[in-house]
């Protein structure tokens, strides 16, 4: 029996940086990559992702999806997350993420769903998270010391450390070993 | 490779910490230059100015101007100025063009109606024909037309924005309609891929878009080439168009006059190159010891390699 084949997709959540995050004078980095604040849920993701599929595709693509769309790992912390489909439609399901526009709860911020990587197996996209994680937090350091003028940065780069091991001890978490 | 998005709506009334927000948003996605798109109206001033604003410029790394933007002006991409003219009637060819050329870095042209369509394929002189995708068009694309466009250097734009957003329940469906139509008649040559975003929420990342456009039948390598090559093809030619003579010639650099010591200098390398190539004749012709005899094959390596070196010091 052939296995089925599938692609996994890391998306991030963008926030574009508004006129208050900019007034606290945060780093533009640390802004747009800001943790999710709304109580996203794995459920609400899939049911907003299908819902978006079905109103693109219609039956077709909702059926595509049916059995095999699901979160493999969701950081609300930094704002990342995992999915896995068929191989055969994950187009589909990458061009209705550029579709979404906001955070699926009541209420949701509107916020940009970017594709950052697609591969077959979840490995390589678990350490391509990892990878992105740390280069985002020093890029954010980096910004932050060559930007003197923002009192807070050293507030910020606190968090952002105390974010550093949330981000480690979650990657190094069994959810995301690859699900049998 | 940099990465160009050459629409970014800017009405005249946007506030500046808004563009600010879409602009560093825009580079944060990646995009290294993006233009600024002022829609002119009918009918066009006599002298017309450029009305943008003046935004702290991407090289400068002094303090930013606007003390309400949080990015440091570094963060900003390189922005051009570009204007979009309406046209309904091709039988009043004076637009201006001219005047407008010397304002603006970029000119483009929205065709309403078929007439204008065709005219703006055919014979105006401009760069870019940029479609409102999402409104239903009385006409076909044809491919005839379209090719000649194409042929004559003249692009297609497609901006995504249109589509992520839509104004009423059919747009998304006649942007798709649209674009796919003109897909099939330009064959996927000479299409230019930007946003048109209000904001900064109509933006993606450059490989979304190029996924999205493969589900609409663009190919990912020509939908690559939309929002590189192509592009930056029309922001070199617009450039040379205003700097050079007669769009042709253009200074690059002056060189300089070598001073007398520097003459000498080199004199002396070259002088040393020569006994080094002297030396290692005399090897190979002594030495059957020798490690390392240079193949025909390795010498040619090497020349190809020292010729590169060379250009790309000449291009920097």
């Amino acid at each position: 029996m052939v296995r089925i084949k599938e692609r996994y997709l890391l998306v991030n959540i963008i926030y574009p940086p508004d006129a208050a995050t900019s007034k606290a004078r945060v780093p533009g980095l640390v802004a747009q990559h800001q943790p999710t604040v709304a109580k996203l849920t794995p459920q609400a993701l899939v049911r907003a992702i299908k819902a978006e599929v079905a109103e693109l595709y219609g039956d077709f693509g909702a059926g595509a999806l049916e059995g095999n769309l699901s979160v493999k790992y969701l950081s609300l912390a930094t704002s990342t997350f995992i999915l896995r489909c068929n191989r055969a439609h994950y187009q589909l399901l990458w061009s209705a993420l550029t579709f979404m526009d906001r955070v699926p709860v009541k209420d949701g911020r509107p916020c940009i769903f970017r594709v950052v990587r697609v591969s077959g197996t979840i490995r390589k996209i678990e350490e391509v998270a990892v990878e992105r994680a740390r280069k985002l937090i020093l890029a954010a350091k980096a910004e932050a010391s060559s930007h003197p003028q923002s009192l807070l940065s050293v507030d910020i780069l606190g968090k952002d450390d105390a974010m550093l091991d949330v981000v480690d001890s979650a990657m190094g978490d069994e959810d995301m070993e690859d699900g049998r | 490779m940099a990465l160009y998005d050459l629409n970014i709506a800017w009405p005249p009334a946007t506030p500046t910490d808004r563009l600010l927000q879409t602009l560093t948003t825009a580079h944060s996605l990646g995009y290294t230059t993006v233009a600024l798109n002022h829609t002119l109206e009918l009918p066009f001033p006599a002298n017309p100015t450029a009305p943008f604003p003046s935004l702290p410029s991407s090289s400068s790394t002094s303090t930013s101007t606007s003390s309400s933007s949080s990015a440091s002006p570094k963060a900003l991409p390189h922005i051009l100025h570009r204007a979009t003219l309406p046209l309904a009637d091709p039988s009043a060819s004076n637009y201006r063009l001219p005047s407008l050329t010397s304002v603006y870095d970029i000119l483009a042209i929205r065709p309403l109606t078929e007439k204008a369509f065709q005219n703006a394929c055919l014979t105006l002189d401009i760069p870019l024909i940029s479609l409102d995708m999402a409104q239903h068009f009385p006409f076909y694309f044809r491919p005839k037309p379209c090719m000649a466009a194409v042929a004559r250097g003249v692009r297609f734009e497609l901006c995504y924005a249109q589509a992520l957003s839509p104004n009423d329940a059919r747009a998304r469906a006649h942007f798709i309609s649209n674009a796919t139509s003109l897909i099939r008649a330009t064959r996927g040559r000479g299409i230019i891929i930007s946003s048109e975003a209000k904001s900064a929420f109509g933006l993606r990342a450059p490989v979304d878009v190029v996924n999205l456009f493969n589900v609409w039948g663009l190919q990912s390598e020509k939908a690559m080439e939309g929002l590189r090559t192509i592009p930056r093809s029309v922001v070199v030619n617009e450039g040379l168009k205003r700097d050079g003579f007669r769009g042709v010639i253009n200074i690059v650099q002056v060189a300089k006059k070598p001073a007398a010591a520097e003459g000498e200098q080199t004199d002396d390398q070259s002088s040393a190159a020569e006994q080094g190539g002297k030396r290692k004749n005399q090897k190979r012709k002594n030495g059957a010891e020798d490690a390392q005899p240079v193949s025909k094959r390795g010498a040619k390596k090497m020349k190809l390699a020292a010729r590169a070196a060379a250009s790309e010091k000449k291009a920097s």
